[in-house]
């Protein structure tokens, strides 16, 4: 074990040497440095592992032997390892990455580099309150330095910006170490640690003055300015030293001395940490710089760590897990964004487009943003969920709303920039250089977060039962992601067959419907993807990870596994719906109602978990606090995915604008995760009662009726055939929750039954239509007609389709219509029930509206050469087609084994089966023998009309009764635009886009909002001086009650 | 085998007798409505000739599969409803097949010729025929709303959805019949039953005075025969269905010809005495009154 002295005595040593190397020597100079920081590094490291490993005793180093308060102490603990690691790695490859500059810049830049180092380094390790200072200086000194060896007006001005701010801080916490000193006669921290509670009046503004020094910096919101042009300006590589090193070496002085505060001084904190999150991430929407964009989502992030440290006494034992987690996470997120951005060289975020020309980078962003919001597997993830569970027991809810609402607030500016550099085009763009020695480190930071997510996951008590196989399964397919599509594409489809046949036999009840709807319809959905050619990159880990989700929820046994495979699911969604050419605005508004809808899930998940001995999924049917709260924020989570009413509205383009097959794997499937979210959750929890009267399922119950009847609605008036398909699944979801909502054995045996059609119907029809797009470009239908004479197969697909979807006899759709008016006069829910039946005839409409325009009507002169759709997408369908038509000669086959399983916990009212024929309270239904009958006349009739007709004679497509005209422009004689516009005109009121209204109206004022905020940094170095001091002046008096 | 066979004997019987009735009912139908309005007006058998000619047309021509299958899911949706209702209340062998579906499954299966046809008249690429099935469809829609909450009153009064049962509810005086022991769903169905009969004010979806407008613009000879044969049989099943549903049903065959006689002429009767409406006007009046009257039934069999 090599003592940690050396640490300090390489850093210290290497830096005076270098004055003494020549302005030749460059090289040498920073081979020198690296090897010094990898030296520095190895220590810490080997400390750590000691401690982690072997469970050593930490070790106190006294200088010249004496003991203080005499001498300054150095302490190594588990804690200082930890962080000097983090400090020495940063620096480490933060000298890598910074090779080429400080080459310029010669010895001296090496130098000032060991100088911040060292210096974070010994505010990590020092007990000593006055050593504490002096390295706190020549940290900053040396980064100021640092800062301004890019020698342009901006970093000078931001530099000694830098040194104006830190200079007062270092005043203000001087002053408090004299008067520490004065009342208790040592510098030590440990001393003061157990004299603290001196009840003398001017040791507390003593305290007080250190501690508000520290606060300052960590750049607390409003007096961060100075922070912001630093990190705007800096050299990219020297902003991810500051994010990542400086500020973790401030944030683990601040853990140091905590315990310094009143526990009233902590909720100070607590509040300074979650305004900083908070208002930095919604100044942070308006910003465009990527720099100063980063600066905010770091400063914010300090803010929720310190939220973290001032809330820890409500945190326990957990703080340090949840502190370390999402810390390590901001660390190497941050490093690694700022390094990209060091490499692509763009200042506004929409030039990032140019990201995609280098694929490896272009993930490594991915990476770093979700790591950085606190997706699965990264280590956030799990302090976040640890978070909100300990907030919840301790009856923090406050906290809990303000800590999901600024990590909302982060999500959305990050995603934009994702979505920028993954959609914008980027042919305008000159592109980037890319040298090893910038991409290493960031490799080195992204690989890392996998690496510490599994750790941190594994050390979870409730993380490390996951199960981890199919989201690396999904992973793999990155490494194969060179083979060509159709071998991917064979590979995919035999990992998600063994899955489900591995699965199958554990599979009961709910699950095994819901587990059939995602893999067995996962893998008919892929199999339309042989029709694509080339190697169709970025596809197949997404869709495997969205499937990985899914086949997850099914799996899950704990709330933690259930929230992480949703939040898998979500994340492999999001790179499928972005994938459309037009995609980027509606995979945003996807990715923020997911996540919305997450937190709210989390919010009531942690709630659920207050007061129980586990986090077992089946701790939801006996939640002790505020049961009806949990119920509502879970709901509200899954009616996200859903898209009930109100939340719907990142839908229509998310699923419009998705390629041809992912459009089914969206819609089909994808939704029913909201759907097997709410049964479990009415399985669990049943109905809730608001104010012990109005229970919550009803207003659900009405919800999904006005949903259904507003989603058909909207379908109709849709010109863009996908979009049409889009709205409609928005309105049989809102069947699928009304059924639900009844809470009887037909509602969910409609509701369940209707999963499945819909997952049939909703595939076929947009394979279908996708096939149609496919082949002659447009997706607005007027654009098309008359393509049955070109694509008779697909017709007859849509055919189909469109009439299990309208639910008409004799095929399967009508069940559930069937079953649904029994249970509406079961349930006596009339009023609602009439609301469904209208939106089912509302359905007419669209549908109608669907097949007429694209096949039937006037075929277009462009369109007289269109060949039928890919064979590969015709394949599935005529699969689907092949189990609907069994499905609708033996309803049974379906609708006895959903009774059965729904029957152990909806006894009452089952429907009496003799055969097909089926027979409730009120009426009953043979669907076999409708078939025959109904086949039978349609054959006679038939017969009857050829016998008559049969020598009719094909004309062609302008031979009709014109007026005696003959029409000859097929754009002028389709009727299709505006289909319904007398519908329009009779009740367009009601589909005016008010809530797309009022979503777009809280975006704007959010954005609005952090635009004025942002405005008080006016890049005055004496404002943000008056910001500093303003700050001190304030918080001092909410600590000691001058307020 | 023998029962199978009965059945569909007497199917077939029952579907000849209707197929008559409603020819003459149309034809006897258009006479009154030409006298009302001072003119000859055709004879009462104009139908049975119409019939004719059209299936002997020479002139026979397709515009496509679709198009040429249109009318036969018309028929087919006409027999079908038919079939599917028992037409002589207390007669095993005139209930057909109504042991297939109930009430609810009948309210579907209209819809099953209606849409069949509107793809195949979408098919012959006239655009009138387009704009009549959307016109139709825009109607239906706001028609069905007071007809289900009417049917849902229905159901709750009764307890069931099983036709038979209704009808048999009704029985043994004219003051248990579903119009008098419940008024306002009775009255909301009948306001329905106008648009459903497709006359006046409705009647802007098939236009039948002056230019040739709706799905049957497009068809000719021996299909136009089979539209035709389906404009005898639909709306004699729809007016049996609503004779069993408010009126009682019949217990013979005398006993619903009266019926459904003075039934149609309800329809007949609003149809010469009120203009035309737009559909965007029809829509709004159906979401007006009548939707408040099918509301009111709701509450009133829920609460009362």
């Amino acid at each position: 074990m090599v003592a940690p002295i050396y640490i300090i005595a390489t850093l210290l040593g290497v830096a005076f040497g270098l004055g003494l190397f020549g302005k030749k020597m460059n090289s040498s100079a920073g081979f020198l440095s690296l090897l010094a920081l990898g030296f520095a590094s190895f220590i810490s490291l080997e400390w750590l592992a000691g401690f982690w490993l072997y469970d050593r005793a930490a070790e106190y180093i006294y200088t010249a032997g004496f003991q203080p308060p005499f001498s300054i102490n150095l302490l190594m603990g588990k804690e200082e390892a930890l962080f000097t690691s983090l400090i020495n790695i940063a620096g480490f490859f933060g000298a890598v990455y910074l090779w080429d500059k400080l080459k310029k810049i010669g010895s001296n830049g090496y130098v000032t580099l060991m100088g911040m180092i060292l210096g974070l380094n010994v505010i990590i390790m020092t007990r000593d309150l006055f050593n504490l200072f002096v390295f706190l200086e020549i940290s900053s000194i040396a980064t100021a330095g640092l800062i301004i060896f890019s020698q342009n007006l901006r970093t000078i001005a931001a530099g000694f910006k830098y040194m104006l701010a830190t200079g007062i801080i270092s005043g203000i916490l001087l002053l408090g170490i004299v008067f520490m000193y004065y009342f208790t006669g040592t510098l030590n921290i440990d001393d003061f640690l157990a004299v603290h509670s001196l009840a003398v009046k001017g040791f507390g503004v003593a305290v007080f003055f250190v501690l508000i020094a520290i606060v300052l910096e960590l750049k607390p919101f409003p007096a961060n300015g100075w922070g912001l042009d630093v990190y705007e300006s800096a050299d990219s590589g020297i902003a991810a030293l500051i994010s990542a090193g400086t500020a973790t070496a401030s944030f683990f002085v601040m853990y140091k001395l905590l315990p310094l505060g009143t526990p009233q001084f902590h909720m100070v904190l607590a509040g300074i940490g979650l305004a900083t999150f908070i208002g930095s991430n919604l100044m942070g929407l308006k910003q465009t710089n990527p720099n100063r964009l980063l600066g905010y989502s770091s400063i914010g992030q300090v803010g929720l760590l310190v939220t973290i440290l001032g809330l820890s006494e409500f945190l326990g034992e957990r703080t340090t897990f949840i502190a370390y987690s999402i810390l390590i996470s901001h660390f190497l997120a941050k490093a690694g964004l700022f390094w990209i951005s060091g490499i692509v060289k763009r200042s506004t975020i929409k030039e990032w487009a140019v990201l995609r020309n280098s694929r490896l980078l272009m993930i490594l962003f991915g990476v770093f943003v979700f790591t950085l919001i606190g997706f699965p597997p990264f280590p956030s993830f799990f302090g976040k969920w640890d978070m909100m569970l300990q907030l919840a027991a301790s009856n923090q809810y406050f906290w809990i709303i303000g800590v999901l609402l600024g990590s909302l607030l982060e999500g959305v500016y990050l995603f934009r920039w994702l979505g920028y550099a993954l959609k914008l085009d980027n042919t305008e763009l000159p592109s980037f250089e890319v040298k090893w020695n910038k991409v290493l480190p960031v490799v080195v930071f992204g690989a890392a977060t996998f690496v510490i997510g599994y750790f941190v996951s594994s050390i979870h008590p409730y993380a490390k039962v996951i199960n981890y196989i199919p989201l690396a399964v999904a992973l793999a397919f990155v490494l194969i992601d060179f083979l060509p599509a159709y071998v991917k594409n064979t590979l995919a489809i035999l990992a998600m067959a063994y899955y489900y046949y591995y699965l199958y036999p554990t599979l009961s009840s709910f699950g095994a419907v819901f587990g059939a709807i995602f893999m067995v319809g996962g893998i008919v959905t892929l199999i339309a993807g042989y029709a694509y050619k080339g190697q169709r990159r970025g596809f197949y880990p997404f869709a495997l990870m969205m499937f990985a989700g899914l086949i997850g929820l099914i799996e899950a046994k704990t709330t933690i596994a259930f929230f992480y495979a949703w939040e898998v699911m979500t994340v492999g969604s999001y790179f499928l719906i972005i994938r459309g050419k037009k995609s980027m605005p509606h995979a945003l508004s996807y990715m923020i109602f997911s996540m919305g809808g997450a937190y709210l899930m989390l919010a009531g998940f942690a709630i659920a978990s207050v007061g129980q001995f586990n986090l077992d999924m089946s701790t939801l049917s006996h939640v002790l606090v505020y049961p009806t709260w949990v119920f509502i924020l879970l709901a509200v989570g899954f009616m996200t995915k859903t898209a009930s009413l109100g939340l719907h509205i990142w839908l229509p383009g998310a699923h419009a604008e998705a390629e041809t097959d992912v459009s089914p794997m969206v819609s089909a499937i994808l939704l029913k995760a909201g759907v097997f979210g709410l049964v479990t959750l009415f399985l669990a929890m049943g109905d809730q009662l608001i104010g012990g009267e109005v229970s919550v399922i009803y207003l659900l119950g009405w919800l999904g009726a006005i949903t259904a009847v507003m989603g058909n609605l909207m379908a109709a008036f849709q010109e863009d055939a996908k979009r049409l398909l889009a709205y409609s699944s928005v309105g049989v979801l809102g069947y699928i929750l009304f059924g639900l909502s009844l809470m009887s054995h037909l509602g969910w045996l409609s509701a369940i039954s209707i999963s499945v059609t819909h997952f049939m119907f909703k595939a076929l029809l947009f394979l279908a239509i996708g096939g149609v797009v496919w082949r002659v470009k447009t997706k607005e239908m007027y654009r098309m007609g008359g393509l049955i004479k070109r694509m008779p197969f697909s017709f007859f697909s849509v055919l189909i389709g469109i009439i299990v979807l309208a639910g008409l006899p004799p095929l399967s759709g009508f069940s559930g219509k069937w079953i649904f008016y029994n249970a509406i006069m079961m349930k006596q829910w009339y009023l609602q029930g009439a609301l469904i039946f209208f939106s089912g005839i509302v359905a007419f409409l669209y549908t109608f509206r669907l097949i007429h325009s694209v096949f039937l009507g006037q075929l277009k002169d462009e369109h007289r050469e269109v060949k039928e759709a890919p064979f590969w997408i015709l394949v599935p369908q005529y699969l689907i087609i092949g189990v609907l038509l069994f499905f609708s000669a033996v309803p049974n086959s379906l609708l006895k084994p959903i009774g059965k399983i729904i029957t152990p916990y909806f006894p009452v009212g089952a429907l009496d089966w003799t055969g097909q024929h089926a027979v409730s309270p009120f009426g009953y239904w043979n669907g076999l023998v409708i078939f025959y009958i109904v086949v039978s006349i349609f054959l006679v009739v038939l017969v009857w009309l050829i016998i008559n007709n049969r020598r009719a004679q094909k004309v062609k497509q302008f031979n009709i009764v014109f007026a005696a005209e003959r029409p000859f422009k097929p754009e002028t004689t389709h009727y299709a635009y505006n289909f319904y516009a007398h519908y329009r005109k009779a009740i367009g009121i009601l589909v005016e886009p008010k809530i797309t209204g009022w979503w777009e109206g809280v975006a704007e004022w959010a954005h609005a909002m952090g635009d004025k905020i942002r405005k008080i940094y006016n890049g005055d170095g004496q404002s943000y001086v008056i910001h500093i001091m303003a700050f001190i002046v304030i918080i001092y008096l909410i600590s000691f009650g001058g307020f | 085998m023998g029962t199978i066979v009965t059945k569909i004997l007497y199917a077939l019987l029952t579907l000849f007798i209707v197929t008559n009735y409603g020819l003459i009912l149309s034809g006897v139908v258009h006479k009154i409505g030409a006298r009302v309005g001072r003119r000859h007006g055709i004879r009462f058998y104009q139908p049975y000739i119409d019939l004719i000619k059209n299936y002997t047309f020479r002139t026979r021509i397709t515009h496509g599969i679709m198009y040429y299958i249109g009318p036969v899911f018309r028929l087919t949706g006409g027999i079908g409803l038919l079939l599917f209702l028992p037409v002589i209340y207390g007669s095993p062998v005139f209930d057909n097949f109504s042991f297939a579906g109930d009430l609810t499954f009948v309210l579907y299966f209209q819809f099953f010729g209606v849409l069949g046809m509107a793809l195949g008249a979408g098919e012959s690429g006239h655009p009138y025929s387009a704009l009549g099935v959307s016109r139709g469809l825009a109607q239906t829609t706001a028609m069905e709303l007071p007809l289900t909450l009417g049917v849902l009153a229905l159901a709750v009064q009764y307890h069931t959805l099983n036709i038979h049962d209704i009808v048999a509810a009704q029985q043994g005086s004219i003051l248990h019949w579903t119009l008098f022991t419940n008024p306002l769903a009775a009255i909301a169905m009948m306001l329905s039953f106008l648009a459903m009969m497709g006359r006046s004010p409705f009647d802007v979806v098939l236009a039948p005075q002056e230019i040739p407008i709706g799905p049957p613009t497009e068809y000719h000879s021996a299909l136009l025969g089979v539209l035709q044969l389906n404009r005898a049989i639909f709306p004699a099943a729809k007016l049996i269905l609503f004779m069993n549903l408010l009126f009682g049903g019949a217990t013979n065959w005398g006993e619903l010809i009266i019926k459904t006689f003075f039934i149609y002429m309800w329809s007949v009767f609003v149809g010469i005495a009120y203009p035309r409406f737009r559909v965007d006007q029809s829509v709004r009046w159906y979401l007006g009154i009548p939707l408040l009257i099918g509301v009111a039934a709701i509450l009133v069999v829920k609460y009362f």
